[in-house]
């Protein structure tokens, strides 16, 4: 826990001087990659911490995403009661974390293979809402929301509010994987049976740990929103999740810091360093996706997990000698 | 009347299709439980090798086809590559499957672009019934040949020595290891024979639907409700419940929109996982 802390914060306080020296246009990204990685720490809290392959995880994003859209513009549905941002955040993240309550009732009280299959599907099913009622939700090109209704409007201000975002959610989140409920949610990962047998209810503590993870994808998603002041179906995008994955994967499964540092350097590398490699069949994503593969084969454990490993050996062998 | 007759041929046209897609999925997931998530990259790449043969080396359909399998089969037996070193941690074969699964998305997305396309049909032409009921000839024909191939695949499994040890691997594999099986040699058999089963489904698929990239995934919709209602690892619980999945996609096809079928699926697999999780056919893991 204090390691993490102290990383946290030493990251946070090199984050907090980045205005001084980055132009705008980029600062504008990283702040976009600071809400990302709050999505893949999230991520990580299901899946690397409680064990529960959450193949659908955009789904929360998205429905936090087009709920605070909504809840902003409320023109779109007819309804002229406005509701400020902050509340709109968290009633997105309210949102959310009701369908995963519903979701996780079903699929989670079965073991095996059951939830990732539907969550798998969920984010292709919850997209076709926005082509279904396309004067509600825009379709495919989504809608705007107007300056005046968004939190902030400059940069700067946008940049270190999501840099607050990201502390904030990521303390509270780094504090509930170090708590009793982090620990029960590791020993349902390690073993099912065995945790059945120590009297923790272990449907409970799943579906628990899928609706804290999807609330936090849910106000991610508000942010993104609050942030670009567009809502799209990219949001639900199959190909997010992806992006999710590989920055939880490379990054260490079960770790939070090492996924939350992948995920700044995964989004900047797609929308920024990547894009000039575009030649024929070749295009960023093609390369992300052929390296989460090489990744996944030869790291199963995560990039951060084995250089922490490598490096511990190395400090056994010299207090050895 | 009429329409009902329409309703029924086509429905079972498109059932026999999903069957086909859906055995192999559940084939692969209760021999070596493995959740493929690449099963629609072979019904893809199939699909888009006979197209591209076909319009730029001007070969005829059947041989097209023909290589259409083998590809699928190739790409099948190359997931099977990719996933031999990671098995046994079942996050990182869904993760690797799917990357690989996007990944090909990709690169269709890329060399053929976002548009529907269509492989020319066995046999063109409209086969008149009835003054008013006009149906595609390839409709009605891809309905013997699904139930002929389902049907020499269920022969197979359960009348051949291979598709015995295929059969006992997918009920324990370490006692099959015990008396003798190669086990290794079973997964690579049931991958290229689901692979063929999933190609031949493409081919089916675009002679009578427009096929996109993003196929690759959205049959995966399909195959998950099936083996759900059928039962994780069950060969012929999958096959009946392909058929009633085919009627209800196309019931809401005809209803609500083609926007709807994906909601509905959903809709389907959670009432079946709220009543009854085994599924038709399936044992409790």
């Amino acid at each position: 826990m204090k390691v993490e802390l102290a990383q946290l914060i030493i990251l946070s306080a090199i984050l907090s001087l980045l205005p001084f020296f980055v132009p705008s246009a980029y600062l504008y990204l990283i702040g976009l990659a600071l809400v990302f990685a709050v999505i893949v720490v999230s991520w990580d809290l299901i899946v690397g911490y409680a064990g529960q392959v959450n193949l659908g995880h955009t789904t929360f994003v998205g429905l936090g995403a087009y709920t605070a859209a909504i809840l902003q513009v409320p023109s779109r549905i007819g309804i002229s009661l406005e509701v400020h941002p902050f509340v709109a955040i968290i009633l997105a993240g309210i949102v959310s974390a009701t369908i995963a309550l519903g979701i996780g009732l079903v699929t989670l009280r079965l073991k095996g293979y059951y939830f990732s299959l539907v969550t798998a599907i969920l984010p292709l099913v919850f997209m076709q809402k926005v082509f279904i009622w396309k004067d509600v939700f825009g379709g495919e090109e989504g809608f705007s929301i107007p300056l005046e209704k968004a939190v902030f409007s400059t940069t700067i201000e946008k940049y270190y509010f999501a840099l607050l975002f990201m502390l904030l959610s990521v303390l509270f989140m780094l504090y509930i994987s170090n708590s009793r409920l982090g620990l029960r949610f590791k020993a349902i990962r390690d073993s099912e049976e065995l945790s059945e047998a120590l009297g923790i209810n272990v449907t409970y503590y799943k579906i628990l740990a899928l609706v804290i993870s999807s609330f936090f994808a849910g106000i991610a998603g508000a942010t993104f929103v609050n942030y670009r002041l567009t809502v799209s179906p990219d949001l639900y995008d199959v190909s997010l999740m992806l992006l999710i994955i590989l920055s939880a994967v490379i990054g260490g499964l079960g770790s939070l810091i090492g996924p939350l540092l992948m995920g700044l350097i995964i989004y900047l590398a797609k929308n920024w360093w990547l894009t000039a490699f575009r030649f024929g069949i070749i295009n960023e994503e093609v390369i992300l996706y052929i390296t989460l593969i090489l990744v996944a084969i030869l790291m199963p454990r995560g990039v951060y997990n084995e250089i922490r490993q490598r490096l511990r050996l190395i400090s056994l062998f010299y207090r050895r000698t | 009347m009429i329409e009902f007759i329409e309703f029924i041929l086509f429905g079972a046209a498109i059932g026999g299709i999903f069957a086909l897609i859906a055995s192999g999925f559940s084939l692969i997931f209760g021999v070596s439980r493995i959740l493929n998530f690449a099963h629609g990259v072979c019904f893809a790449v199939s699909a888009y090798s006979a197209i591209f043969l076909i319009k730029e080396l001007s070969l005829d359909v059947y041989s097209a086809s023909l290589i259409g399998v083998a590809m699928a089969v190739l790409f099948g037996l190359l997931v099977y590559a990719m996933t031999k070193p990671i098995r046994n941690n079942a996050v990182m074969v869904i993760i690797v499957t799917l990357a690989f699964a996007l990944l090909l998305e990709q690169i269709l997305l890329l060399v053929f672009g976002n548009r529907g396309l269509t492989l020319t049909p066995f046999v063109e032409g409209v086969q008149v019934i009835h003054e008013n009921l006009r149906i595609a000839k390839i409709r009605l024909i891809a309905i013997p040949m699904a139930i002929a191939i389902l049907l020499a695949l269920d022969l197979f499994i359960n009348r051949s020595m291979l598709g015995k040890r295929i059969q006992a691997v997918s009920q324990d594999l370490e006692a099959s290891m015990l008396i003798g099986i190669n086990v290794e040699k079973v997964f690579i058999v049931t991958i290229a024979i689901s692979s063929a089963l999933a190609g031949f489904a493409g081919i089916l698929y675009s002679q009578i639907f427009n096929v996109y990239p993003a196929m690759i995934l959205r049959v995966l919709i399909y195959a998950f409700a099936i083996v759900i209602l059928g039962g994780l690892g069950s060969f012929r619980g999958s096959i009946l419940a392909s058929f009633m999945i085919g009627y209800v996609y196309l019931a809401t096809m005809k209803t609500l929109g083609a926007h709807w079928s994906e909601f509905v699926m959903l809709i389907t697999i959670v009432g079946i996982l709220a009543i009854r999780p085994t599924g038709l056919f399936g044992v409790r893991e």
